[in-house]
């Protein structure tokens, strides 16, 4: 019914060319994240699905209707403003009732479903406020809550985390989920944060300059990035890059660390003889005892808590730094020599020149906890 | 899903294509001004016309005749001085005085308030009458002024009415009415400006003359450069004041531009030589509003990002 | 900056309070003469305490001036209601043509939309006359001479640029996403304009248009150019009234006092937004 599709979209301003040729398709019931840093189009892409803008070249297919032409107010989707864009000379009620009231419902539906997305929200006791006396948390809700009470198909979210503090955003981030799903709307969600955009998508796509760099679930962002960019985006802390050049011996393809040959398990062939990166997650790195095959000697230089990981920062003997992760309440490691290994099955190889990455890892299982 | 369904299937009705509307709702201003348009055009045709309306059967084309008789012309001449002086004058002076009490009036206190507010009037009073006040003031039987000139031992100071002293009491209208233009601009120029600087200045104890030249005055520039080239632009076309005033006289002493082309339309009836000086005078403001445009939308730009 | 000795406060007094007493003077003085009858005004030296009349309005208001030659009739509440008539109306007809043009202007950068706006600014900067002089013509022709319809309309040139400038500027202060979130919530372009854009942009509506009327009311050369007598506002009939009156001081400055007052009264009224529209928003901050 409210499926979503972009065909060969492009949108310029004066000589800036803000989307290009961008093409994707969100199916019904599923939740879309665009994430990308500032000025990657996100914004104008959700405005150009809304209505407000005009493509320059393609089409915008709602529910399977060409909806380029129509106007804004005819396409009935409904979208939430990362500035919330609230009427600041119209009460929180009057806010959340502006949808209802272009359809002219009765005053009666107006409050009942006024009321309702209110309490679902928790502003119910704000509704006669108007948005200059409301807080930033009341401010978004009120602004989502005036997305939703059209219950309309397509929900269009520009990140609406982006200004509300900390402690409301983790708990919005636990919250929205399940309130996007039992709405059973297909939902376009812009962020900036890789947190929520792992959170909340069914698919992630990751945008930069205007173009869809890659499409995927996020275990598959994750586990698969398709270039070094994406690879940093993703994490926290983020990917250990380190410069490497793979070769192959008897068994199989190596690469050299701190002087070790550490053994990758992977379709790497490609990458044999050439200047390549390595990206290892801080997860997929542990200390192990020097026995291990592939362990390779480290000096442990600091540690750090980070949320719920413990982060220490290891030099290679080639004076390279390494940052490893582990839960928190795993034993800890003393300062001085120590020897870490890979999870072979996770290190990632990109082409030094391109950033592109090479070969093709297996995605291990579905999500996985450590990936959040 | 099923609202949304009844959302779409409403377009087709009454609707305004998005590209046409902006055009729409701008036509009838437009409309209005290009009624204003057309008589500008006309200004121009007749400057290249021998036009009199006193004998309308001579009407020909004399090409740039009317602009050429205006450099051996002596009046023309006049009226060049003289606009230009008039202009200049009342700038400087009231750029000067204005900078002066909007500095007087810089901290925001109640009194400093009132009177600037109280500044306001003789800006919000019609020019015209303006210049009828004073002229009432400086009535020689019974004006005030010429009381208190007679005092301080000029009697008879004929005011106005002297070739010598005319030129001086319109600018002393011009002054009163126009000052306060000047001093809000500045003042609220002034008091926009970032504090930090002028805090460092005064904890190294700098003096204040070299804060006032090298902090004050060219943070305050783009305020200073829009108020002077707003008030060049409305003082090199001052009528109503003179006109009210003295007609232009007495003689020719106030024969500014817009006084003398209409004193050639109204009494000559020499509608080419008029139209001519009002092309010289567009001319002469198109330049100066083109830069005044430039700063000012800078200027703008600036408050915008402030904001 | 704190260390202002007393000398410097003194100064400063000082200066402050001849600048009060050149620009206070000429209006308290006109306001005082106004209530004097011609025997006080032509004393010599000016009196400060004098006994007040009403005279000079009463005389105003009736229209009739009894005098020892006899009754002398006098045209000025005719002047002052062709003052209220032509701003008034030239302020509506302006705001009704320039507020959805300003809109327009802010919201849809159409083609061509900056050069019409500056030309429409311009017509601020150019000289009156030069299009005033063939218009006189042109009305004559078209039988607009002297018709309260020809006056509004040449007022435009005042009004509506005035408008347009300050119009617009309030109308692109307001974030394009408050108007794009009515729009998706299902309101059309109109809706929007009525429910959105004109009650945020109200009180820089209403500045605009105080100041339009300031603006109209205070205008002397379009009317001086283009009414004959029954047309005439203050500022043209004040002057008619000097010439032709000779002597009548006492009426000529209550007439004064009553051109003047409706502007000044809307001035200290509309005072905070002066400063923007005075400078078409440039200092705006």
């Amino acid at each position: 019914m409210a499926s979503l599709e972009l065909k060969n979209v492009v949108k310029r301003y004066k000589s800036q060319t803000v989307l290009d040729d961008l093409s994707l398709t969100v199916a019904d019931g599923e939740t879309l994240v665009l994430f990308g840093p500032s000025g990657a189009g996100k914004t104008v892409l959700l405005r150009l699905v809304a209505g407000v803008i005009d493509p320059d070249e393609g089409k915008i297919l709602i529910g399977g209707e060409d909806m380029t032409d129509v106007d804004a107010e005819f396409r009935g989707v409904g979208m939430a403003f990362q500035n919330f864009a609230l009427f600041p000379h119209m009460t929180a009620f009057d806010n959340i009732a502006s949808p209802l009231e272009a359809r002219h419902s009765s005053k009666g539906v107006i409050k009942a479903g006024v009321e309702s997305v209110a309490k679902l929200l928790k502003i119910d006791h704000v509704l006669s406020h108007k948005p200059r006396a409301l807080s930033n948390g009341q401010k978004q809700r009120t602004a989502l809550a005036r997305a939703l009470i059209g219950s309309p198909p397509l929900l269009l979210l520009d990140d609406p985390l982006r200004n509300v503090d900390a402690k409301l955003r983790f708990e919005m981030r636990l919250e929205l989920p399940r309130l996007l799903h039992d709405r059973g709307a297909t939902v376009i969600y812009v962020t900036q944060d890789y947190k929520e955009a792992m959170a909340l998508g069914n698919r992630i796509a990751v945008m930069s300059q205007g173009v869809i760099r890659q499409l995927g679930t996020p275990e598959q962002i994750y586990r698969e990035p398709a270039n070094i960019e994406i690879a940093r985006l993703f994490g926290d802390p983020t990917i250990n890059l380190l410069d490497v050049k793979p070769a192959r011996d008897a068994k199989g393809i190596y690469v050299g660390l701190s002087n070790v040959q550490v053994h990758l398990a992977g379709a790497f062939e490609a990458a044999v003889g050439r200047d390549c990166v390595i990206g290892l997650r801080p997860e997929a790195l542990s200390f192990v005892g020097e026995a291990t095959p592939g362990a390779f000697p480290v000096t442990v230089e600091a540690e750090t808590p980070l949320n719920e990981k413990i982060v220490t920062l290891v030099r290679t003997v080639r004076g390279r730094e390494i940052l490893v992760s582990r839960p928190a309440g795993a034993p800890g490691q003393a300062e001085g020599k120590a020897h870490i290994a890979v999870d072979s099955k996770s290190a990632l190889l990109f082409d030094h020149a391109s950033g592109e990455r090479i070969g093709a890892n297996k995605v291990v299982n579905l999500r996985s906890g450590e990936a959040a | 899903m099923t609202a949304a369904t009844v959302q779409r299937a409403r377009p087709s009705g009454f609707r305004i294509s998005k590209r046409v509307l902006p055009y729409l709702l701008s036509l009838p201003a437009l409309l209005v001004c290009i009624g204003i348009l057309i008589p500008f055009l006309t200004s121009v045709v007749y400057s290249f016309q021998r036009y009199r309306l006193s004998q309308p059967w001579a009407r020909q084309f004399n090409w740039g005749d009317n602009y050429i008789s205006f450099f051996t012309d002596p009046k023309f001449w006049n009226t060049l001085q003289v606009s230009l002086l008039y202009a200049g004058i009342t700038v400087v002076l009231e750029l000067l005085l204005g900078l002066a009490i909007a500095m007087l009036l810089q901290k925001r206190s109640t009194l400093n308030n009132f009177i600037s507010i109280m500044l306001l009037m003789p800006l919000m009073t019609a020019p015209a009458l303006a210049a009828l006040m004073w002229k009432l003031m400086t009535n020689p039987g019974f004006g005030v002024l010429s009381y208190l000139a007679s005092l301080i031992g000029l009697q008879d100071f004929r005011w106005a009415s002297s070739p010598s002293t005319a030129l001086l009491t319109v600018v002393l209208v011009d002054i009163w009415v126009y000052t306060p233009f000047i001093m809000i601009l500045l003042l609220a120029g002034l008091r926009s400006l970032p504090t930090q600087p002028f805090e460092a200045a005064a904890l190294d104890g700098v003096p204040r003359s070299f804060v006032f030249f090298r902090i004050t005055l060219p943070m305050l520039m783009p305020y200073i450069l829009t108020a002077t080239l707003f008030r060049l632009l409305d003082s090199i076309q001052q009528f109503d004041i003179i006109y009210a005033m003295t007609q232009g006289g007495p003689g020719d002493t106030l024969t500014v531009f817009q006084v003398e082309a209409y004193l050639n339309f109204f009494q000559s009836t020499n509608v080419g030589r008029s139209a001519a000086l009002m092309i010289i005078l567009w001319a002469i403001t198109y330049f100066l509003s083109n830069i005044f445009i430039k700063n000012w939308l800078r200027l703008r730009e600036r408050a915008r990002g402030q904001a | 900056m704190e260390h202002t000795s007393l000398l410097e406060r003194i100064l400063r007094g000082i200066a402050l309070t001849l600048v009060v007493i050149f620009f206070m003077f000429p209006i308290v003085w006109i306001f005082m003469m106004s209530f004097q009858t011609n025997e006080t005004i032509l004393r010599i030296p000016p009196q400060l305490v004098f006994e007040p009349t009403l005279a000079n309005y009463t005389a105003l208001i009736t229209g009739k001036l009894m005098t020892a030659a006899g009754t002398l009739d006098i045209a000025f509440m005719r002047n002052l209601w062709n003052s209220v008539f032509l701003s008034v109306t030239s302020v509506a007809v302006a705001l009704l043509l320039g507020v959805p043009a300003a809109y327009a202007f802010a919201r849809h950068k159409f083609r061509g939309s900056e050069d019409i706006a500056f030309t429409l600014l311009s017509f601020r900067f150019a000289p009156a006359l030069l299009v005033l002089l063939p218009l006189t013509l042109y009305f004559q022709k078209l039988g607009l001479a002297n018709t309260y319809f020809g006056l509004i309309w040449v007022y435009q040139l005042i009004c509506l640029p005035l408008i347009l400038w300050i119009v617009r500027g309030y109308f692109e202060d307001i974030p394009a996403d408050i108007e794009y979130a009515y729009r998706i919530g299902g309101h059309s372009w109109f809706a929007t304009f009525r429910k959105i854009a004109l009650p945020l942009a109200g009180p820089g509506i209403a500045a605009a248009g105080l100041l339009a009327f300031i603006f109209a009311w205070n205008n002397f050369v379009f009317a001086l150019v283009l009414a004959s007598a029954d047309k005439q506002p203050v500022t043209v009939g004040a002057l008619a009234f000097i010439t032709s009156s000779g002597i009548q001081y006492g009426q000529i400055s209550a007439a004064i006092v009553l051109s003047i007052t409706p502007t000044l009264a809307l001035a200290l009224y509309a005072q905070r937004y002066l400063v923007e529209g005075l400078s078409l928003g440039a200092v705006k901050g």
